[in-house]
Protein backbone atom coordinates (compact mmCIF):
# COMPACT_ATOMS: atom_id res chain seq x y z
CA UNK A 1 0.00 0.00 0.00
CA UNK A 2 1.43 3.75 -0.62
CA UNK A 3 4.62 2.43 -2.32
CA UNK A 4 6.45 -0.02 -4.63
CA UNK A 5 6.59 -3.23 -3.76
CA UNK A 6 10.83 -3.74 -4.27
CA UNK A 7 11.28 -0.21 -2.24
CA UNK A 8 9.37 -1.74 0.64
CA UNK A 9 11.19 -4.77 0.57
CA UNK A 10 14.66 -3.11 0.32
CA UNK A 11 13.44 -0.07 2.96
CA UNK A 12 12.88 -3.86 5.39
CA UNK A 13 16.02 -5.30 4.61
CA UNK A 14 17.84 -2.40 5.66
CA UNK A 15 16.18 -2.53 8.99
CA UNK A 16 18.19 -6.15 9.00
CA UNK A 17 14.74 -7.73 8.60
CA UNK A 18 15.19 -10.79 7.05
CA UNK A 19 12.56 -12.02 4.09
CA UNK A 20 11.60 -14.25 2.48
CA UNK A 21 8.86 -14.55 -0.91
CA UNK A 22 6.55 -16.59 -0.23
CA UNK A 23 6.15 -18.95 -3.55
CA UNK A 24 1.99 -18.48 -3.46
CA UNK A 25 1.47 -15.04 -3.39
CA UNK A 26 1.87 -12.14 -5.41
CA UNK A 27 2.68 -9.78 -2.92
CA UNK A 28 3.29 -11.35 0.45
CA UNK A 29 6.57 -12.25 2.51
CA UNK A 30 7.63 -14.24 5.72
CA UNK A 31 9.74 -12.50 8.08
CA UNK A 32 12.28 -14.98 8.86
CA UNK A 33 14.59 -12.84 10.98
CA UNK A 34 14.04 -9.73 13.24
CA UNK A 35 15.04 -8.39 16.08
CA UNK A 36 12.20 -6.04 16.72
CA UNK A 37 8.64 -5.93 16.54
CA UNK A 38 7.37 -5.44 12.51
CA UNK A 39 4.58 -4.11 13.91
CA UNK A 40 6.35 -0.98 15.16
CA UNK A 41 8.51 0.37 12.33
CA UNK A 42 8.23 3.69 11.03
CA UNK A 43 6.87 1.91 7.38
CA UNK A 44 4.54 0.11 9.04
CA UNK A 45 3.09 3.24 10.23
CA UNK A 46 3.60 4.92 7.95
CA UNK A 47 1.23 2.48 6.18
CA UNK A 48 3.61 1.04 3.43
CA UNK A 49 3.00 -2.61 4.61
CA UNK A 50 0.31 -4.66 6.56
CA UNK A 51 0.99 -8.14 8.53
CA UNK A 52 -1.53 -10.89 7.90
CA UNK A 53 -1.07 -14.59 7.73
CA UNK A 54 0.04 -15.80 4.61
CA UNK A 55 -3.01 -18.23 3.88
CA UNK A 56 -5.37 -15.31 5.04
CA UNK A 57 -3.70 -13.22 2.11
CA UNK A 58 -5.44 -15.17 -0.59
CA UNK A 59 -9.12 -14.28 -0.36
CA UNK A 60 -8.70 -11.03 -1.26
CA UNK A 61 -6.96 -12.37 -4.46
CA UNK A 62 -9.65 -14.15 -6.06
CA UNK A 63 -12.10 -11.95 -7.63
CA UNK A 64 -11.52 -11.94 -11.35
CA UNK A 65 -11.89 -7.95 -11.02
CA UNK A 66 -12.16 -5.59 -8.30
CA UNK A 67 -11.21 -1.85 -9.75
CA UNK A 68 -14.05 0.18 -9.75
CA UNK A 69 -16.59 -2.54 -8.31
CA UNK A 70 -19.04 -2.48 -5.21
CA UNK A 71 -17.55 -5.02 -2.70
CA UNK A 72 -18.77 -6.11 0.47
CA UNK A 73 -16.49 -7.22 3.31
CA UNK A 74 -19.27 -8.69 5.62
CA UNK A 75 -17.07 -9.70 8.61
CA UNK A 76 -14.07 -6.64 8.17
CA UNK A 77 -12.11 -6.24 11.48
CA UNK A 78 -9.30 -5.70 12.19
CA UNK A 79 -9.44 -4.69 8.75
CA UNK A 80 -6.05 -6.85 7.15
CA UNK A 81 -8.63 -7.89 3.85
CA UNK A 82 -10.20 -4.94 3.80
CA UNK A 83 -7.04 -3.07 3.10
CA UNK A 84 -5.14 -5.95 0.94
CA UNK A 85 -9.16 -5.05 -1.06
CA UNK A 86 -8.32 -1.63 -1.01
CA UNK A 87 -4.83 -1.87 -2.28
CA UNK A 88 -5.88 -4.71 -4.94
CA UNK A 89 -9.00 -1.92 -5.97
CA UNK A 90 -6.20 0.56 -5.82
CA UNK A 91 -8.30 2.88 -3.98
CA UNK A 92 -11.49 2.92 -6.63
CA UNK A 93 -14.65 1.61 -6.51
CA UNK A 94 -16.23 1.80 -2.96
CA UNK A 95 -15.52 -1.32 -0.02
CA UNK A 96 -18.17 -1.76 1.89
CA UNK A 97 -16.88 -3.07 5.67
CA UNK A 98 -19.14 -4.36 7.98
CA UNK A 99 -18.42 -5.56 11.43
CA UNK A 100 -21.03 -6.54 14.48
CA UNK A 101 -18.92 -6.01 17.13
CA UNK A 102 -18.46 -2.06 18.02
CA UNK A 103 -15.38 -3.02 20.35
CA UNK A 104 -13.42 -3.99 16.92
CA UNK A 105 -14.45 -1.33 15.14
CA UNK A 106 -11.43 0.84 16.32
CA UNK A 107 -8.93 -1.77 15.24
CA UNK A 108 -10.22 -1.69 11.86
CA UNK A 109 -10.74 1.86 11.21
CA UNK A 110 -7.27 2.39 12.98
CA UNK A 111 -6.26 0.15 9.78
CA UNK A 112 -7.99 2.22 7.20
CA UNK A 113 -6.16 5.37 8.37
CA UNK A 114 -2.56 3.75 8.72
CA UNK A 115 -2.74 2.60 5.34
CA UNK A 116 -4.27 5.77 3.84
CA UNK A 117 -7.61 3.77 2.46
CA UNK A 118 -9.74 6.36 0.80
CA UNK A 119 -12.34 4.11 -0.81
CA UNK A 120 -14.27 2.38 2.20
CA UNK A 121 -17.46 2.98 4.45
CA UNK A 122 -16.94 1.19 7.47
CA UNK A 123 -20.57 0.34 9.44
CA UNK A 124 -21.43 -1.21 12.89
CA UNK A 125 -23.56 -4.04 11.47
CA UNK A 126 -24.47 -7.89 11.18
CA UNK A 127 -23.42 -9.12 8.38
CA UNK A 128 -26.66 -10.93 8.45
CA UNK A 129 -28.80 -7.53 8.47
CA UNK A 130 -26.19 -5.97 4.85
CA UNK A 131 -29.62 -6.32 3.01
CA UNK A 132 -30.04 -2.76 5.35
CA UNK A 133 -27.73 -1.07 3.33
CA UNK A 134 -29.98 -1.58 0.18
CA UNK A 135 -26.73 -2.05 -1.92
CA UNK A 136 -25.94 -4.74 -4.76
CA UNK A 137 -22.98 -5.63 -4.89
CA UNK A 138 -20.47 -6.76 -7.74
CA UNK A 139 -18.34 -8.93 -5.16
CA UNK A 140 -18.27 -10.03 -1.62
CA UNK A 141 -15.87 -11.13 0.58
CA UNK A 142 -17.00 -13.68 3.27
CA UNK A 143 -14.47 -14.12 6.03
CA UNK A 144 -16.41 -15.86 8.04
CA UNK A 145 -16.05 -16.22 12.20
CA UNK A 146 -15.42 -19.58 12.41
CA UNK A 147 -14.01 -22.05 14.89
CA UNK A 148 -10.57 -21.38 14.43
CA UNK A 149 -7.76 -24.31 14.01
CA UNK A 150 -4.91 -25.24 16.35
CA UNK A 151 -3.00 -24.00 14.88
CA UNK A 152 -3.84 -20.45 15.86
CA UNK A 153 -4.91 -21.69 19.06
CA UNK A 154 -3.05 -24.16 21.22
CA UNK A 155 -5.61 -24.14 23.91
CA UNK A 156 -8.10 -24.96 20.65
CA UNK A 157 -8.64 -28.88 22.02
CA UNK A 158 -9.40 -27.83 25.61
CA UNK A 159 -11.91 -24.52 24.17
CA UNK A 160 -14.23 -26.13 21.33
CA UNK A 161 -16.74 -28.78 21.71
CA UNK A 162 -19.00 -30.00 18.67
CA UNK A 163 -21.80 -27.57 19.60
CA UNK A 164 -19.49 -24.68 18.37
CA UNK A 165 -18.71 -26.05 15.41
CA UNK A 166 -22.32 -26.42 14.79
CA UNK A 167 -23.41 -23.11 16.16
CA UNK A 168 -20.79 -21.38 13.90
CA UNK A 169 -21.84 -23.09 10.74
CA UNK A 170 -25.31 -22.39 11.19
CA UNK A 171 -24.16 -18.40 11.44
CA UNK A 172 -22.20 -19.37 8.34
CA UNK A 173 -24.98 -20.32 6.45
CA UNK A 174 -26.91 -17.19 7.73
CA UNK A 175 -24.25 -15.06 6.60
CA UNK A 176 -23.75 -16.49 2.82
CA UNK A 177 -28.01 -16.40 2.44
CA UNK A 178 -27.80 -12.74 3.32
CA UNK A 179 -24.93 -12.07 0.66
CA UNK A 180 -26.96 -13.62 -1.87
CA UNK A 181 -29.59 -12.01 -1.53
CA UNK A 182 -27.48 -8.52 -1.76
CA UNK A 183 -24.86 -9.46 -4.39
CA UNK A 184 -25.51 -8.86 -8.18
CA UNK A 185 -26.50 -11.66 -10.73
CA UNK A 186 -23.78 -13.13 -11.97
CA UNK A 187 -21.78 -11.62 -8.86
CA UNK A 188 -18.41 -13.27 -6.58
CA UNK A 189 -18.86 -14.46 -3.19
CA UNK A 190 -15.66 -15.69 -1.79
CA UNK A 191 -16.04 -17.45 1.31
CA UNK A 192 -12.97 -18.28 3.52
CA UNK A 193 -12.74 -19.77 7.31
CA UNK A 194 -9.47 -20.40 9.08
CA UNK A 195 -11.25 -23.56 10.32
CA UNK A 196 -10.57 -27.51 9.17
CA UNK A 197 -14.11 -28.22 10.51
CA UNK A 198 -16.12 -30.09 7.23
CA UNK A 199 -19.24 -28.64 8.71
CA UNK A 200 -17.75 -25.20 8.78
CA UNK A 201 -16.16 -25.60 5.06
CA UNK A 202 -17.65 -28.31 2.16
CA UNK A 203 -21.01 -29.00 4.08
CA UNK A 204 -21.46 -25.50 4.04
CA UNK A 205 -20.69 -24.78 0.25
CA UNK A 206 -22.80 -28.42 -0.33
CA UNK A 207 -25.64 -26.72 1.45
CA UNK A 208 -25.46 -23.26 -0.61
CA UNK A 209 -25.23 -25.31 -3.93
CA UNK A 210 -28.02 -26.49 -3.51
CA UNK A 211 -30.17 -23.94 -1.39
CA UNK A 212 -29.14 -20.69 -2.90
CA UNK A 213 -28.15 -21.92 -6.35
CA UNK A 214 -24.61 -20.90 -6.15
CA UNK A 215 -22.05 -22.41 -8.68
CA UNK A 216 -18.18 -23.36 -7.19
CA UNK A 217 -15.99 -21.53 -9.50
CA UNK A 218 -12.41 -23.16 -9.95
CA UNK A 219 -9.67 -21.41 -8.45
CA UNK A 220 -5.58 -21.23 -8.87
CA UNK A 221 -4.17 -20.40 -6.14
CA UNK A 222 -2.15 -22.41 -3.25
CA UNK A 223 -4.07 -25.37 -1.51
CA UNK A 224 -5.15 -29.05 -2.01
CA UNK A 225 -8.99 -29.91 -3.16
CA UNK A 226 -11.99 -29.30 -1.22
CA UNK A 227 -12.73 -32.79 0.09
CA UNK A 228 -15.91 -34.35 -1.77
CA UNK A 229 -16.55 -37.55 0.42
CA UNK A 230 -16.83 -36.67 4.23
CA UNK A 231 -17.55 -39.23 6.81
CA UNK A 232 -18.96 -41.69 4.18
CA UNK A 233 -21.58 -38.71 2.36
CA UNK A 234 -21.08 -37.84 -1.31
CA UNK A 235 -21.04 -34.07 -1.94
CA UNK A 236 -21.02 -31.76 -5.10
CA UNK A 237 -18.57 -32.76 -7.36
CA UNK A 238 -17.46 -29.22 -7.90
CA UNK A 239 -16.61 -28.68 -4.35
CA UNK A 240 -12.98 -30.19 -5.60
CA UNK A 241 -13.07 -26.59 -6.87
CA UNK A 242 -12.74 -25.27 -3.22
CA UNK A 243 -8.93 -25.27 -1.73
CA UNK A 244 -8.13 -26.88 1.74
CA UNK A 245 -5.07 -25.55 2.93
CA UNK A 246 -3.76 -27.95 5.56
CA UNK A 247 -1.65 -26.06 8.31
CA UNK A 248 2.56 -26.44 7.26
CA UNK A 249 3.80 -23.27 6.36
CA UNK A 250 0.36 -21.50 6.98
CA UNK A 251 -2.46 -21.48 9.33
CA UNK A 252 -5.00 -24.23 8.44
CA UNK A 253 -7.59 -22.40 5.90
CA UNK A 254 -10.44 -22.91 3.87
CA UNK A 255 -11.37 -21.17 0.99
CA UNK A 256 -13.85 -21.09 -2.25
CA UNK A 257 -15.31 -18.77 -4.84
CA UNK A 258 -18.64 -18.88 -5.81
CA UNK A 259 -20.83 -17.73 -8.28
CA UNK A 260 -24.73 -15.70 -8.30
CA UNK A 261 -26.45 -17.15 -10.88
CA UNK A 262 -29.24 -15.29 -12.21
CA UNK A 263 -32.56 -16.76 -11.12
CA UNK A 264 -34.52 -18.73 -14.65
CA UNK B 1 -25.81 8.93 14.67
CA UNK B 2 -25.92 11.59 12.37
CA UNK B 3 -24.52 12.47 9.17
CA UNK B 4 -24.65 15.54 7.80
CA UNK B 5 -23.28 18.10 5.49
CA UNK B 6 -20.72 20.58 7.31
CA UNK B 7 -21.40 24.13 5.90
CA UNK B 8 -18.20 26.46 6.79
CA UNK B 9 -18.13 25.22 10.08
CA UNK B 10 -15.49 22.46 9.65
CA UNK B 11 -13.68 24.53 7.12
CA UNK B 12 -12.71 26.98 9.80
CA UNK B 13 -11.77 24.27 11.90
CA UNK B 14 -9.49 23.00 9.40
CA UNK B 15 -8.53 26.44 7.59
CA UNK B 16 -7.27 26.93 11.06
CA UNK B 17 -5.11 24.11 11.90
CA UNK B 18 -3.53 24.33 9.07
CA UNK B 19 -3.03 27.82 9.03
CA UNK B 20 -0.91 27.05 12.33
CA UNK B 21 2.28 25.66 9.82
CA UNK B 22 1.87 28.58 7.73
CA UNK B 23 -0.04 26.75 4.47
CA UNK B 24 -3.21 26.81 2.89
CA UNK B 25 -4.56 23.29 1.91
CA UNK B 26 -7.57 23.65 -0.50
CA UNK B 27 -10.08 20.59 -0.22
CA UNK B 28 -13.33 20.60 -2.01
CA UNK B 29 -15.85 21.23 1.36
CA UNK B 30 -18.76 19.59 -0.73
CA UNK B 31 -17.52 16.34 -0.22
CA UNK B 32 -16.65 16.69 3.66
CA UNK B 33 -19.04 15.22 5.91
CA UNK B 34 -19.14 14.78 9.52
CA UNK B 35 -20.13 12.32 11.59
CA UNK B 36 -20.78 12.94 15.12
CA UNK B 37 -17.21 14.70 15.95
CA UNK B 38 -15.51 12.89 12.91
CA UNK B 39 -14.90 14.59 9.81
CA UNK B 40 -13.87 12.55 6.58
CA UNK B 41 -13.61 13.53 2.75
CA UNK B 42 -15.21 11.69 0.38
CA UNK B 43 -14.83 10.40 -3.08
CA UNK B 44 -17.74 11.90 -5.49
CA UNK B 45 -18.37 8.02 -5.97
CA UNK B 46 -18.14 7.59 -2.49
CA UNK B 47 -20.45 9.97 -1.36
CA UNK B 48 -22.87 9.18 -3.96
CA UNK B 49 -23.54 5.14 -2.79
CA UNK B 50 -22.98 5.41 0.53
CA UNK B 51 -26.20 5.46 3.13
CA UNK B 52 -26.43 7.04 6.07
CA UNK B 53 -25.46 5.65 9.43
CA UNK B 54 -21.52 5.40 8.49
CA UNK B 55 -18.83 4.01 11.34
CA UNK B 56 -16.37 5.79 8.99
CA UNK B 57 -15.76 6.70 5.40
CA UNK B 58 -13.37 7.63 2.97
CA UNK B 59 -10.61 9.73 4.23
CA UNK B 60 -10.55 10.40 7.84
CA UNK B 61 -9.50 14.20 8.53
CA UNK B 62 -9.56 14.44 12.57
CA UNK B 63 -12.04 14.78 14.91
CA UNK B 64 -13.20 18.09 17.56
CA UNK B 65 -13.02 17.63 20.67
CA UNK B 66 -14.75 20.48 22.58
CA UNK B 67 -12.29 23.13 21.08
CA UNK B 68 -9.45 21.51 19.92
CA UNK B 69 -9.13 20.17 16.39
CA UNK B 70 -7.05 16.68 16.63
CA UNK B 71 -5.81 16.16 12.63
CA UNK B 72 -5.89 12.62 11.66
CA UNK B 73 -2.36 11.04 9.73
CA UNK B 74 -4.18 11.04 6.28
CA UNK B 75 -4.36 15.02 7.18
CA UNK B 76 -1.15 15.58 8.06
CA UNK B 77 0.49 14.21 4.76
CA UNK B 78 -1.92 16.30 2.75
CA UNK B 79 -0.75 19.50 4.42
CA UNK B 80 2.98 18.11 3.81
CA UNK B 81 2.29 17.94 0.25
CA UNK B 82 2.24 21.72 0.23
CA UNK B 83 4.52 24.81 1.73
CA UNK B 84 3.78 24.11 5.05
CA UNK B 85 6.46 24.60 7.96
CA UNK B 86 7.89 21.66 7.82
CA UNK B 87 11.90 20.15 9.69
CA UNK B 88 13.46 17.30 8.12
CA UNK B 89 14.80 14.95 11.08
CA UNK B 90 17.80 12.62 10.43
CA UNK B 91 17.18 8.72 10.73
CA UNK B 92 17.92 8.58 14.13
CA UNK B 93 15.89 11.29 15.04
CA UNK B 94 12.30 10.04 12.96
CA UNK B 95 12.70 7.08 15.33
CA UNK B 96 12.88 8.82 18.39
CA UNK B 97 10.48 11.65 17.59
CA UNK B 98 8.21 8.39 16.58
CA UNK B 99 8.99 6.70 19.94
CA UNK B 100 7.00 10.35 21.75
CA UNK B 101 10.20 12.11 22.23
CA UNK B 102 10.86 15.79 21.26
CA UNK B 103 13.57 16.56 18.54
CA UNK B 104 16.93 18.64 19.09
CA UNK B 105 18.63 20.87 16.79
CA UNK B 106 21.29 18.02 15.74
CA UNK B 107 18.48 15.90 14.56
CA UNK B 108 17.49 18.38 12.02
CA UNK B 109 19.15 17.97 8.80
CA UNK B 110 16.56 20.58 6.96
CA UNK B 111 13.98 23.22 7.93
CA UNK B 112 12.40 25.99 6.38
CA UNK B 113 12.76 28.54 8.74
CA UNK B 114 9.68 28.28 10.82
CA UNK B 115 9.89 30.51 13.35
CA UNK B 116 9.37 30.03 17.39
CA UNK B 117 6.07 29.58 18.78
CA UNK B 118 4.80 28.24 15.10
CA UNK B 119 3.89 24.63 14.48
CA UNK B 120 5.64 22.39 12.08
CA UNK B 121 5.43 19.31 10.35
CA UNK B 122 8.05 16.68 10.66
CA UNK B 123 9.26 14.76 7.82
CA UNK B 124 12.13 12.08 7.43
CA UNK B 125 14.22 11.61 4.82
CA UNK B 126 12.45 10.39 2.09
CA UNK B 127 9.60 13.44 2.99
CA UNK B 128 7.34 11.19 4.25
CA UNK B 129 5.20 13.21 7.34
CA UNK B 130 6.03 11.17 10.75
CA UNK B 131 3.54 14.20 12.45
CA UNK B 132 4.07 17.73 14.13
CA UNK B 133 5.36 19.71 16.54
CA UNK B 134 5.69 22.89 18.30
CA UNK B 135 9.12 25.21 17.45
CA UNK B 136 10.70 25.94 20.72
CA UNK B 137 13.08 28.06 19.64
CA UNK B 138 14.38 30.27 16.22
CA UNK B 139 16.23 27.07 14.84
CA UNK B 140 18.47 28.69 12.88
CA UNK B 141 21.87 30.44 14.80
CA UNK B 142 21.59 27.48 17.56
CA UNK B 143 23.22 24.69 16.06
CA UNK B 144 24.59 22.71 19.25
CA UNK B 145 21.83 24.26 21.50
CA UNK B 146 21.02 21.32 24.21
CA UNK B 147 17.22 22.96 24.60
CA UNK B 148 14.64 21.12 22.97
CA UNK B 149 13.84 22.49 19.56
CA UNK B 150 10.44 20.94 18.01
CA UNK B 151 8.84 19.74 21.19
CA UNK B 152 6.51 16.84 20.19
CA UNK B 153 2.61 16.80 19.81
CA UNK B 154 1.45 14.06 18.11
CA UNK B 155 3.73 11.17 15.85
CA UNK B 156 3.02 7.89 14.24
CA UNK B 157 3.57 5.87 17.13
CA UNK B 158 -0.02 6.97 18.15
CA UNK B 159 -1.09 4.30 16.23
CA UNK B 160 0.18 1.38 18.80
CA UNK B 161 -0.48 3.94 21.89
CA UNK B 162 -3.74 4.35 20.81
CA UNK B 163 -4.21 0.20 20.53
CA UNK B 164 -2.72 0.07 24.36
CA UNK B 165 -5.25 2.51 25.58
CA UNK B 166 -8.34 0.78 24.12
CA UNK B 167 -9.80 -1.31 27.19
CA UNK B 168 -8.88 -5.34 26.28
CA UNK B 169 -10.92 -8.36 26.56
CA UNK B 170 -10.28 -11.87 26.81
CA UNK B 171 -11.49 -12.82 22.89
CA UNK B 172 -12.28 -16.22 21.65
CA UNK B 173 -9.82 -17.07 18.58
CA UNK B 174 -12.37 -16.88 15.44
Amino acid sequence: MNSDLDTVVSRLESLGIMLEKIPFLQDGYWIQKTKFSVGATAEYLLGLYSIQEAAAQIPATLFTELKNRIVLDSCASPGGKTVHLANLMSNTGVIFALEIKERKMFALTNQLERCHVKNSAVYNLDAREASKLNIKFDCALLDVPCSGNPTIDREWFNKRTSEDIHRNARRQRQILTEAVKVTKDDGEIVYATCSLEPEENEFNIDWAITALNLKVEPIYCHGQKGLTNIFGKQLDPTIKNCKRIWPENTQGFFVCKLKKQAAS
Amino acid sequence: MQTQKTGGILMKEINDFVAQFNATLILDESQIVKNRNRYYLLSKNLKQQIPKGFFYAGEYLGAVKGTSFFPSFILLAKIAQTKANKIMVDKKTSWLFICGRDIFRQGIVKENNPKKGDHTLVINEKNECLGFGKIMLNLRGVPDSKEVAVKNILDLGDFLRREKRQPRRKQRSN
